[in-house]
């Protein structure tokens, strides 16, 4: 698989909620096979930052800009490109996991043979878990489910939001495999975090604090 | 026109239309107590009108609001401005809403002999009622977040103008109606004495609408003003 | 993810709003099946109406009054049965089609799916999604209450087409208060609050055209003016809740 020149351009960006200011003139640019921290204290506005990213919040200042093979995407279909793990995203709790699978594929035009199932959900250590509904599932197993969602589709940036959350040893491993395994094919990851260890993947870590 | 001559003009016209409506007006014949109920029509028609001429005003800056939301160049106050002015101007229609329905129903009971008739228009206003009032039970539940606030109380402000076109136009029609409907449209028909008040009646009230309004978007943005000085000092606490 | 290989490529992403909506529709129908919360609370709640309006109606069966030309008319007349009929749906509507908005802001799924889809196609999925769930409660309910008053039909053709439109027009309305109270704390309160004024004015609409089922026509056009209003109505909403949704969904 070739992967197109990817860059993510982060110009001058500033967010406000009402009159609180959460931080100003925010710039960074990166591409192919990068892997990015966002660092920062509880409520500094890191999930903000990748909310701004994936384009679901408008920044009060500045702009957000994701080329692909030099041609800036519309903001509309960003979300094309993206994959996203967050605390704040959750998936359906009274379907299925194959069926969440399903769901979300089909919004993206992708149908999935049963085979393709069952390898997405060993990947990710789910194995034989795919008809059990979501909601009793635990909240690491759910975590788990959300990866493979967001990576389904072969996204080109990969946002991840306390990418560790509630994961086992194994869990972490996973994660840190499908990192590995993104940065040797020259995709874009970016995580918000407050773990040291998880910090360790990024290749550099840019601080987000109030000012 | 500057903010004094406005009050001056208002006041002086006020007092006119109040002389006016006993001393000027002749009683009017085919009413009731020797046409002195009809003198309640200096109020009551300016009134009823101003009921939905402020939802207009009221929808045209709610529009304004999230064309403003629409463009690349936001600008804060613009902003809050044309949300301020669409409250007031919902303010102001229920409140001539609630003066319409009560002037009415006094005329309708010296009148007709009974203070409520299921008159067509006499649904149509208390339906105009509700549609004000619901608009600012939607703005009372967004109280810690205006922009929010703002950006969804325009979109109903918005989108209740399908029913409030209808209440205007085809309720009126589909329910048989015992109003007066061709007396005080068409001009002929009214007396000269009733032009001299009536006419003067609806700029006063024209001028009324304005200076509230005013006032109204004043104290909004005095009131927005105290709550960000409060969120910066507790920031500043910190 | 090199050695994974899904069967699908990045040229697949441009999905139409139609196919976005109808995975949406799917989606809600799929979860309404196992968890039966809308259909099950709007079914009940219009039963009880049903049986409360039918109990304190018992003592009009058989009055007779006299109406504006002098005749004497039963009390508890076709007419004002339909009448009841629609507020009952009217309520119904309100007591359960607020679900579908509201368990996606509640679970945190409404972040998720602003992420892979957009608002027009989140309206169109929700909006066919309530309709067709009121749309069974009434044919369900309607039946049930036709034996319990003794509701006639009247002229059947306009009779369906009034239930059509006006539970279309219904569903209409419901749907883009039920997204707008969805984004308030309150949510169960306001959206009764600040629906039903709007409704106010279809139910005129729809009682004015429910009447004209049991005057006997000759034209069309007697029975075509008032479902043209009823149709306008729907028609308008949609347009302009299309138009502003993303305001309403979009932060």
């Amino acid at each position: 698989m070739t992967v197109p020149p990817i860059c993510l351009d982060v110009r001058g960006v500033g967010h406000r909620f009402g009159a609180r200011l959460l931080y100003r003139d925010i710039s960074f640019s990166v591409g192919n096979g990068d892997v990015l921290a966002v660092t920062g204290h509880n409520g500094s506005g890191k999930s903000t930052l990748l909310k701004i990213i994936a384009g679901l919040l408008q920044p009060t200042e500045g702009s957000v800009e994701l080329a692909m093979n030099g041609e800036v995407t519309p903001p509309s279909r960003r979300s094309n490109f993206i994959g996203y793990v967050s605390p704040e995203m959750a998936l359906y709790q009274e379907l299925t996991a194959v069926e969440n699978i399903r769901f979300f594929g089909a919004l993206r035009g992708q149908t999935f043979e049963k085979i393709d199932l069952r390898e997405m959900l060993a990947h990710v250590g789910l194995k034989g878990r795919g008809s059990d509904r979501v909601g009793d599932y635990s909240s690491g197993m759910k975590q788990r489910l959300k990866y493979l969602i967001a990576i389904m589709h072969n996204p080109e940036l990969l946002l991840l939001d306390e990418p560790g959350a509630n994961l086992d040893v194994h869990g972490t491993r996973i994660v840190e495999q499908i990192i590995h395994e993104r940065r040797e094919a020259g995709f874009l990851t970016i995580l918000a975090t407050n773990e040291p260890e998880e910090e360790l993947w990024a290749g550099c870590v840019i601080p987000v604090a109030t000012v | 026109m500057g903010s004094s001559a406005l009050k001056g003009t208002l006041g002086f016209l006020m007092v006119y239309v109040i002389y006016g409506a006993f001393n000027i007006a002749h009683g009017a014949i085919g009413f009731a107590e020797k046409g002195i109920a009809a003198r309640i029509i200096f109020f009551h028609v300016p009134c009823a009108v101003y009921s939905s001429v402020a939802y207009m005003v009221a929808t045209w800056y709610a529009v304004k609001h999230l064309w403003l939301l629409g463009g690349t160049n936001k600008s804060n106050t613009a902003l809050e401005d044309s949300d301020y002015k669409s409250a007031a101007a919902m303010e102001l229609g229920f409140l001539f809403c609630i003066l319409a329905t009560i002037t009415g129903s006094i005329f309708a009971g010296v009148q007709w002999g009974s203070f409520w008739n299921w008159d067509p228009r006499e649904t149509s206003i208390v339906i105009m009622l509700l549609l004000y009032a619901s608009y600012h039970l939607l703005r009372t539940a967004f109280t810690t977040d205006p922009a929010k606030r703002a950006r969804l109380s325009a979109v109903y402000a918005i989108i209740a103008v399908i029913p409030s076109i209808y209440l205007i136009w085809v309720v009126p029609r589909v329910l048989h109606t015992m109003h007066p409907t061709t007396t005080l449209s068409n001009p002929a028909d009214t007396s000269l004495s009733y032009k001299l008040v009536l006419y003067p009646s609806f700029l006063a009230f024209t001028l009324l609408f304005i200076w509230l309004m005013q006032l109204r978007v004043s104290t909004m943005k005095l009131i927005e003003a105290r709550r960000k000085r409060r969120l910066h000092a507790m920031e500043a606490q910190r | 993810m090199g050695r994974v290989r899904y069967s699908c490529c990045n040229g697949m992403n441009d999905q139409t709003w139609i196919q976005q909506a109808l995975a949406l529709f799917r989606k809600d129908i799929l979860a309404e099946t196992r968890t039966r919360v809308a259909f099950g609370a709007m079914g009940v709640f219009s039963f009880a109406s049903l049986l409360l309006i039918a109990l304190a109606m018992v003592g009009l069966k058989g009055v007779l009054i006299q109406n504006s030309s002098g005749q004497a008319v039963p009390a508890w007349n076709n007419s004002g049965k339909m009448s009841l009929l629609w507020v009952l749906l009217c309520f119904a509507a309100f007591a359960g089609l607020s679900h579908s908005f509201v368990y996606e802001e509640e679970t945190g799924t409404a972040s998720t799916l602003k992420l892979h889809m957009g608002p027009q196609a989140v309206y169109a999925g929700k909006l066919l999604f309530n309709t067709t769930v009121l749309l069974a409660v009434s044919l369900v309910i309607t039946p049930m209450y036709m034996v319990m008053t003794g509701m006639d039909a009247g002229t059947l053709p306009m009779f369906f087409a009034v239930m059509l439109s006006g539970t279309a027009s219904l569903s209409a309305v419901a749907t883009v208060v039920a997204a707008l109270a969805a984004r308030a704390r309150s949510t169960g309160a306001l959206f009764g609050a600040v629906g039903l004024p709007m409704l106010t004015v279809l139910l005129v609409l729809i009682m004015n055209a429910a009447r004209q089922c049991y005057i006997r026509s000759e034209s069309a056009v007697q029975y075509l003016r008032p479902l043209t209003g009823i149709v306008c109505f729907g028609v308008l909403i949609v347009t302009l809740s299309a138009m502003l949704f993303h305001y309403i969904w979009e932060d």
